[in-house]
């Protein structure tokens, strides 16, 4: 039972952090860091 | 003349990378054709140990995963990172140590494996001394790697880097860690670990090596190059940040789907279950993210080998991504372990998935690395077609084929026992056998095509020498 609920709370925080980190960032800056394969030789 | 070249991309080393990659994927794949043949008529190993199937097997997945695979994924991987990074590959004299010391452990582990050299563990059988060796390579590799992002002139750090990244990190400790030994000599040693425990460090490595080596490396090179080649950036560049970190921390919980109905806990096995379920999220938030992309270039597939190649890829990754999850529920399990089943679904993967993106990667950067068209699109788009009926038509056989001795194996009589002889089983498996030993050819073939097309286009040419570009001020390490 613990170790349920233990894995539990982990797969809640890394849940919450996938979804935190996924938020990050303004459009802008992601549509521009999206560009970058297309806009990386001379 | 050394200040000149530090200003441009090191691609001679993707050139050769990529060289190797095509030689192991003949010779591995070949090996591969052979054994399917030994399934079928037993007496081609001529009564030699060398030729056995037990000997020749991990040859051919050492040779398919650690020669083809490793390779490619460093060939993309270092010409992916220093165009995202806008700088030359960090520390080359110790790349060019990485490519050709890799190649030599690739060979000489091929020659211990055919000589008898086995640590029984599947996909780690090379022993203690090559693990070593392969640890000091593998760390070199990340060296480089992380060196060149280390030195990058443009500050986001693209996502196909921390796919390749989280490839060299996690490849690095489940290696390590399941690799401790105790060596008896110079050809045999015995695992730190014992029964049960030994069982499910192996599948932690054995599956995880399949997440982040033939799933998570391959997917830093979908993030790269489907952009690349289809024009356009990626669909959902958020949708694939939020994949990577869902796909990283789901992966690594779901090794003991290996290990069901044996003498591991039931709750192991059962997050196990939970957590490859779960899994079917970030891999199909890639394969949207790779439809999207491409949905606005598909006239393009009409006419690129590469984008073909890709695409279709990505199918396979879907099918093999939701076959994987299906077949860890345990009452599925119980019809598809120890059968072909898993066999079929390993090559719907490694054939469909792997194979399949690096061709087209391949078909892709070879013209350009050689500043020249590919030598002939028309053996490209034959290879496209005896690839994808290669791999249909041994997924096909081997499904049948599973399902068969999964259905056969569970059928009891009314007095509790086996209906079926298990010599009996295998002995109707003969004609999927030679259906699987068909589709290798073709596979084969294919593949053969490839290495003479790819060969042609760089006979001759010397690597064309690309400079980074200038960095807009809004991309740079100090905006």
């Amino acid at each position: 039972m613990f170790i349920f609920l233990g894995d539990m709370l982990v797969m809640a925080f890394m849940i919450g952090l996938a979804i935190w980190l996924g938020s990050r960032g303004t459009k802008e800056a992601l549509d521009r860091t999206s560009r970058i394969p297309l806009e990386d030789e001379d | 003349m050394e200040a000149a070249e530090n200003k441009i991309y090191q691609d001679k080393i993707v050139i050769r990378l990529i060289q190797f990659s095509v030689v192991w994927a003949v010779l591995a794949i070949s090996a591969g054709v052979y054994i399917a043949a030994e399934l079928v008529w037993p007496t081609l190993d001529f009564g030699q140990y060398w030729l056995s199937y037990g000997r020749l097997r991990p040859v051919h997945t050492n040779g398919v995963i650690f020669g083809f695979g490793v390779s490619a994924l460093m060939a993309t991987g270092f010409y992916s990172v220093q165009r995202t990074s806008h700088v030359p590959l960090f520390a080359p004299r110790l790349a060019w140590f990485v490519c050709y010391a890799w190649q030599l452990i690739v060979l000489l582990g091929a020659l211990s494996l055919l000589a008898g050299w086995n640590t029984t563990k599947e996909y780690a059988e090379l022993e203690w001394p090559f693990d070593i060796a392969i640890a000091i390579v593998w760390i070199c590799f990340g060296v480089v790697f992380f060196g060149t992002i280390a030195q990058r002139k443009i500050k986001p750090i693209y996502i196909s880097n921390w796919f390749y990244g989280a490839l060299i990190i996690v490849i690095a400790m489940l290696h390590v860690v399941n690799s401790l030994a105790l060596p008896v000599s110079i050809d045999k040693s015995y695992s730190a670990y014992a029964g049960a425990q030994d069982a499910v460090v192996q599948w932690w490595y054995g599956h995880n090596a399949v997440g982040f080596l033939l799933t998570g490396g391959f997917l830093g090179m979908v993030y790269y190059f489907l952009p690349k080649i289809a024009n356009r950036p990626i669909w959902s560049y958020r949708l694939s940040v939020v994949a990577f970190w869902a796909f990283v921390y789901a992966y690594i919980w779901a090794g003991p789907h290996h290990l069901h109905y044996n003498a591991i806990p039931e709750w192991v096995q059962s997050l196990g279950v939970i957590m490859s379920v779960i899994l079917l999220a970030p891999s199909w938030a890639t394969l949207v993210n790779g439809v999207m992309t491409v949905s606005t270039a598909w006239e393009k597939l009409r006419t690129d080998p590469a984008l073909k190649f890709i695409v279709l890829s990505l199918a396979f990754y879907g099918l093999a991504t939701f076959e994987g999850p299906m077949m860890a529920i345990r009452s599925v399990n119980v019809v598809s372990h120890f059968t072909d089943w898993t066999v079929g679904h390993v090559h719907s993967g490694a054939l469909g998935w792997n194979a399949m993106i690096t061709y087209g990667t391949f078909y892709f950067l070879v013209p350009r690395l050689a500043g020249r068209e590919l030598y002939s699109t028309r053996l490209a788009n034959i290879h496209f077609w005896l690839a994808f009926a290669g791999t249909m038509l041994y997924i096909i056989a081997m499904w049948a084929a599973g399902v068969s001795q999964g259905l056969l194996w569970l059928s009891i009589d009314g007095l509790g026992e086996l209906s079926f002889d298990f010599k009996d089983i295998m002995a109707s498996m003969t004609p999927y056998y030679l259906l699987r030993l068909i589709a290798g050819l073709v596979f084969l073939l294919g593949t053969v095509l490839m290495a003479y097309n790819l060969f042609m286009t760089l006979k001759g040419q010397r690597a064309v020498k690309v400079a980074p570009p200038a960095v807009d001020p809004a991309y740079g390490v100090n905006a």
